[in-house]
């Protein structure tokens, strides 16, 4: 911990600190805890495209592996029944191989060739979670999944205090996990390999080992948010839950934050799922109050404008800020 | 609070208690459905629906003051529902003691997010879409189904619409009936159109019909030419496609029509709309298309059905969708439920909603089952003709085969 | 021999489908060519090409469309939307990636999902144009349909298994002189070689007085136009459009563009004719719930054996 920068222990005590006056329920709730488990996504994009320099526009098939693994692995109606604390590291482990298959053949590849074949590869993961399913249920979803539990104490949704400091305390692991990765010697080559791959492999570096590396700890953490993503809404959703748009989602948060920082990977994730998930709930909220809204005129209704909202908001903010809200270099860590 | 203003409260509750005052209060109904992207068409007029229904009473019952809110359970990621948003949108609803209702989903993925946790909370639910199946009846779906969606023993989820186990069958008795032989089934591989299309096979096989094949679509495909052309080929004189019009059944009946496909095209309730016209283009589905629907269709609708249709040209302008007359149904209920019971206490009108009997609605006379599914089981059948939909038969509570035009 | 027809008709319609794909992927290729991005505001724009040309359609009258007085409504269809897209990805190339020359790729890339975002929006705006030939507007997210100016009558003969109507003729008669056209610019004219000059080192370019800004706009101008004339054959091919059409157009002209070797004006074009084939015989032959599995396998499969796509040259790397 000591070592954490400032801004990332700052962001924090704050988070930590938020519940206390922001009352026990209520859409702050929701969207944190959307903001907690894009946060793990954020990160470990972040690790890929951030430190690595690899575009990967497929996250949100490994967040759909993380959800069904975690889901097959606990859920009632398969004769596995491990539990979530197990169903979540085994989970983690599942990811990193995942990475890793997908990481072996295609890493040769070179930037928006390898980014191709990331987003193929979100496409595929879908088609098959909706075609097996004998496995999958299809379209249906998996569910019930089981609540964490504490001893003989277990945590409902309702328990939104609960939820929302067990997700950050993923964040932080997360965080802490992803750091001391960053100071190890696959950290540094992960970076000289994004600075100059050529150069860094007459250094000695590996390059594919140290971009599998990456990869598989990306998928990791991503694998880890979808299965949080699952057991809070204790069910896996549809395989259209992790489609393409959640793959862009990530993408956004890691750039609007800033390439290569933790802490901005964290404050993206603020922004782009806050946006998301309060700010434009708001706005359909007060407008729908204020008596706008008719089915005839589609301008009339708040929910039409959402999209046109949120594009202008990505083409602002990486006008405004080319190089990310929180960039590494303000950031205040080694790089 | 001071000694000044107890006093005053307890002043009120001594007149109120003594029946001087009228009760007040506010009584919140809310919706969630899919609000952005493409099922706005369809959820927008189960929203005029529900204003309607809650206009017709003024916005008041006994006193309470009835407020409606149109929730969103997409978001503009998904361009369809999120099942993060309709987590959200439950858990708000729970944690709001003055939401007495909940009227939702459209989608059935959706209801199995929501359900568990507003029957934890004991607030009802009525849904003016869902048909999948397992969502109420045992047997149905997923072996832990029904149950899992009723944590705490009871029910408090209905809805308004027949479910696909009822309407799936009365589609390939159509067509059974129609003299075809062969029949090719598609589906959406969503959970409404694959689960009809499954059912629609069981009966089809039943009845002797030869099935030249089973497939799921690529809903977001630009042209289906050449699954239509396999069709065409497979010698099939019949089609059933299980989805909706968002899912590209426009599309599919397009394409069947310009591969020179001749045979009957069946499609369940989803298309409904005239949305669906519209995709498809009417001359595509001119004469051989048929559509199967819970319930009569709007302008056969008679009493209080006619009466809805007329109301809802004078309230929004336009004629009312299939769907429009779900969504003021299950208002209905609703409100006829908190008048009976006369409270704000949630479990006292989810108890006036599932003791509903001989409804009379827009629908017919219906009660809900011990399952929380409507009684009503009558279907029927039109077809396209002219660019709109015109009312063949009535099908469903008749005996297979039986049932005569009227 | 049905299985002869039935072979053939798979390979007009795959042939066909290809052909669209082509022009739209020929307009990503074009941009990344030049400045290194993935337009992904591109099958949006192309979208809002096929609401522009339903909307002129519109505007002459619905009429009973037949014989000559229908070609010259699909020629001033395909000018207006070719004109509209043309400008339309010129005015975003402006306002939100002209601002971003100097900073990150990624900055850029995000710039390009906000930009779609915006249009996928304006999209479903449009849809709710009180029209005839939106159906009055009321259902603004539903999909509209395109009116079948062109006939579909098999040009075999009526008896003939095997389709090839006048929309497989108009396809191509479109697509291949366009293609054609578009090759000559690229490879013989002067504001050809300005592009490939700028595409191979934008700083050199300027020093040897190549205004890359302008020679930038006008790559915008003609990818776009050409996303517009896609969006009319695709309009006249396919009779739906809706608002949300732009994605997976989009992502088969974008894996198209790929696959081809991304820069390369051929090579999109073979891209595009190997998925409309793909997918036209996965349809036909295998199921097609798994088409779109095939078409990426096989391009995960081809860029580990050809790691620079089809026609892509392996050395093009930039240092």
């Amino acid at each position: 911990m000591r070592r954490l920068p400032v801004p990332i222990l700052a962001y924090f005590a704050i988070m930590a600190a938020l519940p206390l006056v922001m009352g026990t329920t209520g859409l702050f709730y929701d969207a944190f805890q959307a903001i907690f488990v894009f946060s793990l996504v954020g990160l470990g994009l972040n690790v890929v495209t951030g430190f690595t320099g690899l575009l990967n526009l497929g996250m949100a098939a490994f967040m759909a592996i993380g959800a069904y693994a975690f889901a097959i692995l606990t859920s009632d109606i398969y004769p596995f029944q491990i539990g979530f604390w197990w169903g979540i590291l085994a989970t983690v482990a599942i990811g990193a191989v995942a990475g890793f298959l997908l990481g072996a053949p295609t890493l040769g590849l070179s930037g928006d060739y390898l980014a191709i074949v990331t987003m193929g590869f979100g496409e595929i993961t879908l088609d098959v979670l909706k075609n097996l399913e004998a496995v999958t249920k299809g379209t249906q979803g998996i569910n019930p999944l089981p609540r964490p539990t504490f001893g003989s104490w277990s945590l409902d949704l309702q328990q939104e205090r609960g939820w929302y400091w067990l997700l950050l305390g993923f964040v932080l692991l997360a965080v802490l996990a992803v750091r001391r990765l960053e100071r190890s010697r696959s950290g540094r080559a992960w970076l000289s390999i994004r600075e100059d791959a050529l150069a860094s492999q007459c250094m000695g570096i590996p390059p594919k080992r140290t971009k599998m590396i990456a990869f598989a700890t990306g998928s990791a953490l991503a694998a880890l948010g979808g299965a949080l993503f699952a057991a809070l809404l204790s069910s896996t959703g549809e395989p259209a839950s992790y489609d393409f748009q959640v793959s862009i989602l990530a993408l956004c948060i890691v750039i609007v934050g800033g390439m290569g920082s933790v802490a901005g990977t964290l404050v993206g994730a603020v922004v782009m799922v806050g946006m998301n998930s309060l700010v434009l709930v708001k706005l359909a909220d007060w407008a729908s109050a204020a008596g706008v809204g008719s089915a005839s005129n589609v301008l009339a209704s708040p929910n039409n404008w959402k999209y046109l909202i949120f594009g202008l908001a990505l083409i602002l903010v990486v006008r405004l800020k080319p190089d990310g809200l929180l960039p590494p270099r303000l950031e205040g860590g080694a790089s | 609070m001071t000694l000044k203003t107890s006093m005053l409260v307890a002043v009120l509750a001594l007149a109120s208690s003594a029946g001087a005052l009228a009760q007040s209060g506010t009584l919140k109904i809310v919706s969630s459905l899919p609000r952005t992207g493409s099922a706005n068409a369809q959820t927008g007029t189960i929203v005029n629906g529900i204003k309607m229904a809650i206009n017709e009473v003024g916005g008041k019952i006994d006193g309470y003051e009835i407020v409606y809110e149109d929730w969103d359970d997409a978001s503009p990621q998904r361009g369809n529902w999120d099942p993060t948003v309709e987590a959200q949108n439950a858990n708000k609803a729970v944690t709001d003691s003055t939401i007495i209702g909940y009227i939702g989903t459209f989608n059935s993925g959706a209801a199995k997010i929501a359900m568990p946790e507003l029957n934890k909370a004991g607030l009802v639910m009525i849904s003016p879409a869902n048909t999948y199946s397992g969502l109420t009846k045992p047997g149905m779906g997923e072996a832990n189904e029904p149950m899992i969606y009723r944590p705490s023993g009871s029910i408090n989820y209905f809805r308004v619409v027949p479910t696909d186990d009822l309407q799936g069958p009365v589609a390939a008795e159509h067509v059974a009936g129609s003299g075809a032989k062969k029949v090719f089934i598609l589906h959406d591989r969503e959970l409404y159109g694959k689960g009809i299309a499954d059912v629609f096979q069981k009966r089809a096989k039943e009845l002797g019909l030869e099935v030249a094949g089973f497939e799921g679509i690529d809903t977001k495909a630009s042209n289906y030419k050449s699954l239509c052309q396999k069709i065409k080929f497979s010698k099939a004189d019949a089609v059933f496609f299980g989805g909706t019009t968002q899912s590209n059944g426009g599309q599919v009946a397009k394409d069947l029509r310009s591969v020179g496909f001749t045979g009957m095209l069946v499609v369940p309730d989803g298309c409904r709309e005239e949305a669906f016209i519209q995709a498809a283009g009417a001359s595509n589905l001119e004469g051989n298309t048929f559509v199967t629907f819970g319930g009569l269709p709007p302008e056969q609708l008679t009493g209080r059905g006619a009466k809805f249709c007329e109301g809802y040209r004078t309230m929004f302008g336009t004629e009312p969708e299939a769907y429009a007359v779900y969504g003021y149904e299950a208002a209905r209920v609703l409100l006829d439920a908190i008048k009976r019971a006369s409270t704000k206490d949630r479990t006292a009108i989810l108890k006036a909603v599932a003791e509903t009997k001989d409804f009379d609605g827009a629908l017919g006379t219906w009660s809900f089952d011990a399952n929380g599914d409507t009684t009503n089981r009558v279907f029927s059948i039109s077809s396209v003709k002219g660019g709109k939909f015109v009312f063949e038969r009535r099908a469903g509570d008749a005996p297979a085969g039986g049932a005569k035009t009227e | 021999m049905e299985w002869v027809d039935f072979f053939l008709q798979q390979l007009i319609t795959g042939l066909s489908n290809g052909m669209i794909i082509a022009l739209i992927a020929s307009g990503y290729t074009m941009v990344y060519g030049i400045i290194e991005l993935i337009n992904f505001a591109h099958g949006d724009l192309f979208m809002l090409g096929a609401f522009l040309a339903l909307t002129v359609l519109g505007a002459l009258g619905l009429g009973d469309w037949s014989g000559a007085s229908a070609w010259a409504a699909v020629v001033i269809m395909l000018m207006a939307s070719a004109g509209f897209c043309g400008v339309l990805n010129w005015g975003v190339d402006r306002l939100a990636y002209k601002p971003l020359r100097n900073a990150s790729k990624l900055s850029l890339l995000v710039s390009a999902i906000g930009a779609s975002f915006i249009l996928v929006n304006l999209g479903l705006f449009w849809g709710g144009v009180p029209m005839d030939v939106f159906a009055g507007g009321v259902a603004a997210a539903a999909p509209k349909d395109f009116p079948a100016l062109v006939p579909n009558t098999n040009l075999l003969g009526e008896e003939s298994l095997v389709q090839f109507t006048p929309k497989d003729v108009l396809v191509w008669a479109v697509t291949v002189p366009l293609m054609v056209g578009l090759t000559w610019i690229v490879t013989r004219t002067r504001l050809g070689k300005a592009m490939r000059a700028t595409a191979q080192n934008p700083v050199a370019a300027r020093l040897m007085g190549i205004d890359t800004d302008r020679v930038i706009g006008a790559t915008f101008l003609i990818g776009g136009a050409l996303g517009g004339f896609a969006s009319v054959i695709y309009s006249l091919y396919n009779n739906t459009i809706s608002f949300q059409m732009g994605y997976r157009a989009g992502m088969d002209a974008f894996t198209a563009a790929v696959l081809g070797g991304i820069g390369s004006m051929p090579g999109a074009v073979t891209g595009a004719l190997v998925i409309g084939l793909v997918r036209s015989m996965s349809d036909a032959y295998l199921e097609t719930r798994w088409t779109n599995t095939i078409v990426f396998g096989i391009l995960v499969l081809i860029l580990i054996f050809r790691p620079s796509g089809l026609l892509g040259s392996r050395a093009k790397e930039k240092v």
